[in-house]
């Protein structure tokens, strides 16, 4: 995630001209990518809830248990 | 076009009084509800994973979203979107290494946490610093809001509309405590989120319910530059630093956190964050829409006419495609935001002074119940005293640039201190008192040493520090100090109690429990 966020960041800090170019007419790069980096955020903690409330927990649990 | 913003709307002011009626309700509700100082500050962890999701999403979403991030983007296209990125992927690093650690270890505060296996009177004292400078910051940028939106709308004087905010907030923060901040929460992010929806519908049927044919007709109008970055941050460096601050600032922002203690265990703490997300990922989408809508259908001369800053493009945005009756339900909505979060920010403020400061640093962590309650509420007092002073001071200022400087403040002080406390096995008391005492001086001081304020607000000729944002100075800094200190001066007790931190961490106990073992030291 913040692999994805610092390119983003660094692509507007550096070369603002590739971001400008549009990829299809009205939208360019730039919105493209910032609409994909929010949609992504989200992709990645729902993946993370799931996984931890299902396997995580369940080995905590374990855990616990043997203490 | 012309604009009625400035004269009474009788559709806002009834959206007004509705709406504080209905948090006046609530908050009789709650009261009765309210007895003890874990129902005040914690709604007796009993809220569900959707309603906290709801209320983190209410209390993110202030002022600074919904009128600061539009106006923005209406006046300078592409740029404002940063803040709305920025904005949002600061959670999943909340998620990842905040929330369920400090469900696990702490109890009221932020400060629970880095104090669990510390002195407690040091590292409390500088976190109550930390938390109290963006509480204040924060509270500054909302209450100038709102005045500024209520002397818009009702012709009513800016110094009567922060006073009147202050007391309806403090009417339902003493009273209802955080069972009736959380609902008021609820019922905001809800009128925000289908406010903004139903706006942003209204503006995407002007073209077709396509949002490329709205930024085809922004680029066409101003320009293709307005679809790239550019003269907002014209330093690859100012980028980098508001990125940074932006990231880790959420992760430490004391309304946000104190939020997770609010459910009943790490699991259902997690599946607010992932509610919120999408809630506030999506909001933030929308404000691609309304921001560009607010370019294309007003213009940007006409809100610059209005509010030099862009505060109001979202407001004006309503007015020109649903008429003042629309303008007067947004508006409400404005005010509702800045209402709720005044309260989630009073009441975390309030947690920091009594519980921190009274309770830990004054009486050694031994205070009965009530006394404890008492404590809080006479703190909430002061807190809301305080903001209508702070807003009537600071009248004036750019509210989304103040919460920037919060967003720093909090990275920079609170996030270190909170990391290493958790992850470090060999941090120390010291360590961390400097940690967080660097990171509020070092970031409140830049601010002052900026441009923003050295040269436009002081006056003077050129800025001693070249960065309107410290955040990329003061966060490196902070995790400098601590690592330094903790390692010319180690701590032997706290290394020794770090296994049962990092047990508790992972499998978590009991909070209330957790709390007290770690107060009595």
């Amino acid at each position: 995630m913040m692999a994805l966020y610092f390119g983003f960041i660094l692509l507007v800090a550096f070369d603002k001209a590739l971001l400008g170019r549009l990829v299809a007419p009205g939208l360019s790069l730039g919105i493209l990518l910032g609409v994909l980096v929010i949609l992504a955020a989200w992709v990645l903690v729902g993946i993370y809830v799931v996984w931890a409330n299902r396997s995580y927990d369940r080995r905590i649990a374990a855990l616990r248990r043997g203490q | 076009m012309t604009s009625s913003l400035g004269e009474p709307n009788a559709a806002a002011i009834a959206g007004f009084f509705l709406f504080i009626a209905l948090s006046l309700a609530i908050t009789w509700w709650a009261a009765r509800r309210t007895r003890s100082t874990e129902h005040f500050y914690a709604a007796g962890r009993s809220i569900s994973g959707l309603q906290n999701g709801l209320a983190l999403a209410g209390d993110y979403m202030s002022a600074a979203s919904f009128l600061g991030i539009a106006g923005l983007v209406a006046l300078s296209g592409f740029d404002g979107l940063i803040y709305s990125i920025g904005f949002l992927v600061g959670w999943p690093v909340v998620l990842f290494l905040i929330a369920e650690p400090l469900r696990n270890l702490g109890k009221y505060t932020f400060a629970d946490v880095v104090a669990y296996r510390l002195r407690q009177r040091p590292v409390r004292m500088a976190a109550a610093a930390g938390s109290l400078a963006v509480v204040a910051f924060y509270l500054i940028a909302q209450m100038v809001g709102a005045g500024n939106l209520i002397r818009l709308l009702f012709g009513l004087p800016y110094e009567y509309a922060v006073v009147i905010v202050g007391m309806v907030m403090l009417a339902y923060v003493i009273f209802g405590g955080m069972i009736a901040t959380t609902w008021v929460q609820i019922v905001k992010a809800v009128l925000l989120m289908s406010g903004a929806a139903l706006l942003a519908l209204m503006v995407l049927a002007e073209f077709g319910f396509s949002p490329l044919a709205l930024f085809a007709a922004a680029a066409e109008r101003y320009g293709p530059g307005v679809l790239a970055p550019g003269r907002l941050v014209t330093d690859p460096l100012d980028a980098l630093s508001l990125g940074v601050a932006l990231m880790f600032g959420t992760a430490g922002l004391p309304h946000i956190l104190m939020r997770f203690y609010t459910v009943p265990d790490a699991a259902t703490a997690r599946v607010s964050v992932n509610y919120a997300t999408g809630f506030i990922g999506a909001f933030y989408l929308l404000t691609f829409v309304l921001g560009f809508g607010a370019m294309v259908i007003v213009g940007q001369d006409p809100i610059r006419a209005v509010d030099a800053g862009g505060n109001m493009a979202a407001p004006l945005l309503a007015e020109a495609v649903g008429g003042r009756a629309f303008l007067g339900f947004i508006a409400a909505v404005a005010f509702a935001t800045i209402l709720a979060v005044v309260a989630g920010l009073t009441l975390a403020g309030a947690a920091t002074l009594s519980h921190d400061l009274w309770v830990n640093v004054v009486r050694g962590g031994y205070a009965s119940d009530h006394e404890q309650f008492r404590i809080a509420r006479l703190s909430t007092l002061v807190l809301g005293a305080a903001s209508i002073a702070l807003g009537i001071a600071f009248k004036g200022q750019n509210v989304a640039y103040m919460v920037g400087l919060a967003f720093a403040i909090a990275a920079s002080a609170n996030f270190p201190a909170l990391v290493l406390s958790m992850f470090w096995r060999r941090f120390t008391t010291r360590a961390a008192q400097l940690s967080m005492l660097t990171g509020t001086i070092g970031s409140v001081g830049l601010i002052v040493l900026s441009p923003t304020v050295w040269v436009d607000i002081l006056g003077n000729d050129a800025a001693v520090f070249p960065l309107r944002n410290p955040g990329i100075v003061t966060i490196p800094l902070a995790f400098l100090v601590a690592l330094v200190t903790a390692w010319v001066a180690p701590e032997r007790e706290s290394e020794w109690r770090y296994d049962e931190v990092a047990r508790r961490l992972h499998l978590g106990e009991a909070p209330e429990a957790a709390a007290d073992s770690g107060g009595a030291v």
